[in-house]
């Protein structure tokens, strides 16, 4: 086999676990098989393994239930508060005297804050629903935004505010991949926070669905965190009453 | 019940005993049936057999010819052994009255 054949089948291999690369590498460099063979072979087992992994719930929860529709959602949410941000300056900057603080800058400001954990809660679930798959829900995540950001173009705006969410969701998913789980208190704490802080948006009809939307994921982690505990206190029951 | 191919790499890799690998496996499927097995097939059963505790899996030594790369090591265990005794009995009863069984091979002579 040739180096450039060798360096492709290598680069091909790192679809797979690094365990995994080491054993089926280790195996074509003892077999016969023509470097088309090889690359067919390993592409093959990627897909079986990526395959394999949607007979479960959680990849498409984290893909479909998840990523597509919270993307779509915070998007919005990013350009809304990215126009609010707008009105209040011009409102301040150019026509008032001073700089004064309205109901429409603490409602800007609440808005932030509900960006901002809306969308580390999402990254957070997203990479720890299912860490294996979370190349499909990146992929899907940012196809609302490459589709927006070609399609739509808002004056007096860059297209970027869209992505105001990017960011925090980023580094949600960063977390999520590490630890995939957060305590009770700190996820009873983030899902309060969200939910007081949509109360503004209770009156508006039609915003149960983008609210229920965006802030299943903080319940979600409560409910894990919950299981959690619920877990280790059966564990910890059983091991105190075996000693007895 | 276990599949075909699930037998088929069960008996090769009790066969092989404790030169059973991934590459080792391959080989002797596809010299024994004639037909090709890809890498993809082989491991994704063997993790399906060994979520079964139908085998055991470990990464084993290097060498040269891999690369200096390791081995994957299959072992069957006694409830692996079991279904493919199962799988074995079931195939021999009911093939027990079909022409073939019976009669003698003619492409062997």
């Amino acid at each position: 086999m040739t180096n450039l054949a060798w360096s492709v089948i290598e680069l091909s291999s790192r679809l797979l676990e690094a365990n995994e690369r080491e054993a089926v590498l280790g195996d074509l460099a003892e077999s016969r098989d023509t470097p088309w063979q090889s690359i067919l072979g390993i592409l093959g087992l990627a897909l079986r393994r990526q395959l394999l992994l949607w007979k479960h719930w959680r990849p498409w929860l984290a893909s479909f239930g998840l990523a597509l529709p919270c993307s779509l959602l915070l998007m919005g949410f990013s350009l809304s508060i990215s126009q609010a941000y707008q009105r209040i300056l011009n409102a301040t900057i150019f026509h008032g005297t001073s700089i004064t603080l309205g109901p429409g800058v603490a409602l800007l400001l609440s808005n932030l804050v509900l960006l901002l954990v809306w969308s580390w809660t999402g990254g957070f679930v997203m990479g720890s629903l299912s860490r294996r798959t979370v190349r499909v829900s990146i992929f899907l995540s940012f196809l609302p935004c490459v589709f927006c950001l070609a399609r739509f173009r808002v004056e007096s705006l860059s297209r970027f505010c869209m992505l105001l969410f990017l960011l925090p969701a980023a580094w949600g998913l960063y977390r999520g991949l590490r630890i995939a789980q957060i305590r009770l208190r700190s996820a009873i704490l983030l899902a309060l926070t969200i939910t007081f802080l949509t109360i503004p948006t209770w009156t508006h009809k039609g915003s149960w669905i983008p609210n229920w939307a965006l802030s299943w994921p903080a319940w979600y982690l409560v409910a894990t965190a919950v299981a959690t505990s619920v877990s280790k206190e059966r564990n910890r029951w059983r091991t105190s009453s075996s000693f007895r | 019940m276990i599949g075909e191919f699930e037998y088929l790499l069960l008996a090769t890799a009790a066969g092989l005993g404790e030169k059973a690998y991934g590459a080792a496996i391959r080989e002797e499927i596809e010299a024994t049936t004639g037909r090709r097995c890809s890498i993809g097939a082989m491991y994704t059963t063997i993790e399906r057999l060994e979520t079964k505790g139908l085998v055991r899996t470990w990464m084993g030594e290097t060498t040269p010819e891999r690369g200096g790369r390791a081995k994957r090591m299959v072992e069957v265990t006694p409830t692996g052994l079991q279904a493919a005794r199962d799988f074995y009995n079931a195939v021999m009863r009911v093939s027990q009255n079909a022409s073939w069984a019976t009669a003698p091979d003619r492409s062997s002579l």
